[in-house]
């Protein structure tokens, strides 16, 4: 058990050191903000990948959280003048919220009911705020629905970055959200390697037994779905506060989609695999900016190729072949 | 013919990494009645799946007049003529007796025996006649056991296997059931036949193996095991 | 008040018998492989594109363009056999795993449909117009012709279910995969013919509701989420209840569309889903996994 968290420390530790790097060697402003861009879709594919490949549930209400974030702390700084700093936080706990809701919903279903529900949940919450067109306040800018409809809720607030850093503001953004990086990551360790860890191992491979040891699928489900919740809610509302906006995009299927296949391409299930396909991907995504047009195609295909043929991603089949050139040859 | 019909060759199967049949070998002639007998959970259903192509080999191999099977899949198995019929039944329970037993002759050299073989079960099992309408999940377990025998039956072969047919049933219902067996082999069937009940195999079996943790630990003729009443008391508790 | 009524419910049955259609074959697929067919979609969609393809590009007779439609539609259907569905059916996590591996399937032929007809909508070919009347109602002759077209492929579905060996052997299968195949069933034609089957009809279905609105790459996404509704809500793997609930969604979208207005139509149509799957998890009439006819 030790030698998996010692290997798990190195490698964070490497890493977090190229991180902290970065700015420092790369002075574009381009870079930087991708970078912070990659640490906030890290966060919410670390968390996910804990609810799906840890904890078994097929939830695709994913964004839908990660927007409550967003959206708290942008309406909370908007109409209330609530500092971004609290509104951050808060919005990480509505989410919470919002996610218990979700669970008690959903984690009585079987697989794919789950993921149908959670679909359906997460496109009413978008229908109902790309279609209200009630103008809940009406400020000079125009009219302004509750939730901000198509255009989405700007001006709610600075972090405060500009005054105390001037024109490198944004690396002020990059280390912050690294700091929530890191601290989702640790989450994700601590889950995946501890006693919650293993209680979902035992789940899922013998589930007569666990169920007998005392183990309820649904209280752990639910702790996990909460836990995860709160790390995704808080990429959310950060993800608002550095690009000072936010809107119904986020719901995009076809960002779902993005975020899904750095889950699969890393490896399902595993700590550094969320993290490897994202940065994977959005590498890819950058060196095909000229290709535009076979975006889509080229990311459905990755999808569906490394579920059929790699279906523990990356790290997976890495720590597959480790496993096997260890193992005795049996029978 | 010469050799044995069936000629299991020191198997190994098993489920998850476990291996629950070691290194089996068994020979069955043809039209012997050849029982398999032993405790719960040591390996006579895992047997017959390994068989019938359900459970891959983990070593070894299985020949049916002297060609492989053990490789093949389960319903080349059976147009090879190696007929399961499997413990709990496993019946469609939304077909009819009809449809079921019409399933059982699915394979294209049972279908155009689907008349005569038909008229044969329900002259072997009479309260299926009567029942051919009624939808098998509200058959009782006699009943549903008797779908099951005749839905074999409906398939020919030329190894019939049965697992546990006197498994949950009463009495009067297993003497109905074992009277269709003895019927069977006295028409010249070959029966591989896997019971918990010593009693009823005892006096009709040509041979019987006594199957502990996957492995044959006694075989030899019903009167044999008789006159052993220790090798009854280990592994059977009398 | 008679005639919105008639009107209503002409309207309601034939975009129920449509979403039958499409309905049929998905819950077919997930009775016997157990697997959502997220790709399903995209095939439907497909089909309608064909049909334009040989009707209006090609300038041949709609009618070729119907018959090159399904048969495409069956192929698809067993290239999502072949390519995903064959190499999962041994893993572990099939459920999941053919889910995902659907969603990139579809992804990519709904992209591919994208760069070769463009996103602007297009008219279906195989259509007719005028319209009947009876008693000052005005039915259009493209309603009755989808109802009745639909109402002989489920009457066809159901024989080839019922009467055929091969129909039986998709329905063993589905009820017991196991004992299935102790009958001598080769489980993968079945699973291949399913698949097969239920992509023709889902490129069927999408000429009619093409027929009825316009092509467009992404049109396939909200039938198929219906068919999805309409499946967890009759039950996965209930035939007889996917249809009779494709109908009476059908006209519950009808009445919906009369009195709220297309908007929030759907959003109110996903609510009620939501509601019925958190009373009952397996859905209104079903209870196992199992095709029923």
């Amino acid at each position: 058990m030790s030698r998996s968290w010692r290997r798990d420390l190195a490698v964070g530790v490497v890493l977090l050191a190229i991180a902290v790097a970065v700015p420092l060697l790369f002075k574009t402003r381009y870079i930087v903000t991708q970078a912070t861009l990659f640490f906030i879709w890290a966060i919410v594919v670390t968390q996910w990948n804990l609810v799906l490949g840890v904890g078994g549930i097929f939830s695709l209400a994913q964004m839908a959280l990660f927007a409550c974030g967003a959206y708290t702390a942008a309406m909370l700084g908007y109409y209330l003048a609530v500092p971004l700093w609290l509104g951050i936080p808060l919005g990480g706990g509505v989410t919470v919220l919002l996610s218990l809701l979700i669970g008690l919903a959903c984690l009585r279903l079987r697989g794919p009911y789950v993921a149908l529900l959670t679909l359906a949940i997460a496109q009413v919450i978008f229908i109902y705020i790309i279609n209200d067109t009630d103008c809940f306040t009406n400020p000079p800018s125009g009219c302004m629905p509750l939730f901000g409809g198509v255009r989405g809720v700007t001006r709610f607030g600075e972090l405060g970055f500009r005054e105390l850093f001037g024109t490198r503001f944004y690396v002020a953004n990059y280390y912050l959200t690294l700091l929530l990086l890191v601290l989702a990551v640790l989450f994700s360790i601590v889950i995946v390697r501890g006693p919650m860890g293993l209680a979902f191992q035992a789940l899922r491979d013998n589930p007569g037994y666990a169920v007998s040891r005392g183990i309820s699928r649904f209280k752990y489900q639910l702790w996990l779905f909460g836990l995860s919740a709160f790390f995704t809610g808080l990429a959310g509302a950060v993800y608002a506060a550095n690009f000072r906006a936010i809107g119904p995009d986020v719901f995009s299927l076809t960002l779902l989609l993005f975020l899904l296949s750095m889950i699969v391409v890393g490896g399902l299930g595993t700590i550094w695999g969320p993290l490897l396909g994202a940065a994977l991907l959005m590498l890819a995504d950058e060196g095909m900016k000229e290709l535009s047009d076979y975006r889509n195609i080229g990311l459905g295909a990755i999808l569906a190729a490394f579920v059929i043929l790699l279906p523990r991603g990356l790290v997976g089949a890495l720590a597959g072949l480790r496993r096997g050139r260890l193992r005795r040859p049996g029978p | 013919m010469a050799g044995p019909l069936l000629a299991i060759e020191s198997i190994s199967a098993g489920y998850l990494g476990r291996d629950v049949l070691r290194e089996l070998s068994l020979e069955i002639d043809e039209g012997a009645l050849v029982a398999i007998i032993g405790p719960n959970g040591h390996g006579k259903t895992t047997l017959l799946r390994a068989i019938s192509g359900l459970l891959p080999l983990h070593g070894g191999r299985i020949a049916l007049a002297g060609a492989d099977i053990h490789r093949r899949r389960p319903d080349e198995i059976v147009a090879a003529g190696v007929v399961h019929v499997p413990q709990g039944d496993l019946l469609f329970p939304d077909m009819t007796v009809l449809e079921n037993l019409q399933m059982g002759a699915y394979l294209p050299a049972a279908a155009t025996k689907m008349g005569e073989r038909l008229d044969e079960v329900f002259a072997l099992l009479p309260k299926l006649a009567e029942r051919r309408g009624q939808i098998a999940s509200t058959l009782s377990g006699g009943e549903r056991r008797m779908v099951g025998v005749g839905r074999g039956l409906m398939t020919g072969g030329r190894l019939l296997m049965l697992d546990e047919p006197s498994l949950g049933l009463a009495p009067i219902v297993i003497d109905q059931i074992y009277d269709v067996i003895v019927r069977l082999k006295a028409s010249g069937r070959t029966i591989l036949l896997v019971e918990e009940s010593v009693a009823r195999v005892v006096d009709k079996a040509d041979r019987i193996h006594l199957l502990d943790n996957g492995r044959f630990v006694w075989q030899g003729a019903g009167s044999e095991l008789m006159s052993r009443p220790e090798i009854l008391a280990t592994y059977l508790g009398g | 008040m008679r005639e919105v009524i008639v009107q209503i419910v002409a309207s309601g049955l034939t975009i129920g018998a449509m979403y039958a259609v499409s309905t049929i074959g998905l819950s077919l697929v997930y009775g016997s492989l157990g697997m959502l067919n997220m790709a399903h979609g995209a095939i439907l969609t497909f089909g309608g594109y064909i049909a334009y393809y040989i009707g209006t590009t090609l300038g041949l007779p709609p009618l070729l363009g119907g018959l090159a439609a399904v048969a495409v539609g069956a192929l698809l259907g067993l290239a999502v056999y072949i390519v995903a569905a064959q190499p999962l059916l041994r893993s572990r996590s099939f459920e999941t795993s053919i889910f995902i591996a659907t969603i990139g399937v579809g992804t990519v032929l709904e992209n591919v449909m994208l760069k070769l007809f463009g996103a602007y909508p297009l008219p279906q070919p195989l259509a007719v117009g005028g319209d009947l009347e009876i008693g000052g109602v005005h039915i259009p002759y493209q309603n009755i012709l989808i109802l009745a077209v639909s109402l002989l492929l489920m009457a066809a579905v159901a024989l080839l279910l019922k009467r055929t060996r091969i129909g039986r052997a998709v329905r063993a299968t589905a009820q017991n995969r196991e004992a299935a195949q102790l009958m001598g069933v080769r489980v993968g034609t079945v699973y291949a013919l399913v698949l097969a089957l239920s992509g023709a009809l889902a490129a069927i279905s999408g000429i009619m509701i093409s027929s009825l609105t316009t092509l467009s790459p992404t049109m396939g996404a909200d039938p198929m989420l219906k068919a999805f509704i309409i499946c967890v809500v009759a039950g996965l793997g209930n035939i007889y209840g996917a249809v009779v609930s494709a109908l009476l969604l059908g006209l519950l979208e009808a009445i919906a569309q009369y009195v709220v207005g297309v908007r929030f139509g759907f959003a109110t149509l996903l609510v009620l889903v939501i509601v019925v799957l958190i009373w009952r998890p397996y859905g209104l009439f079903g209870h196992r996994q199992v095709v029923r006819l």
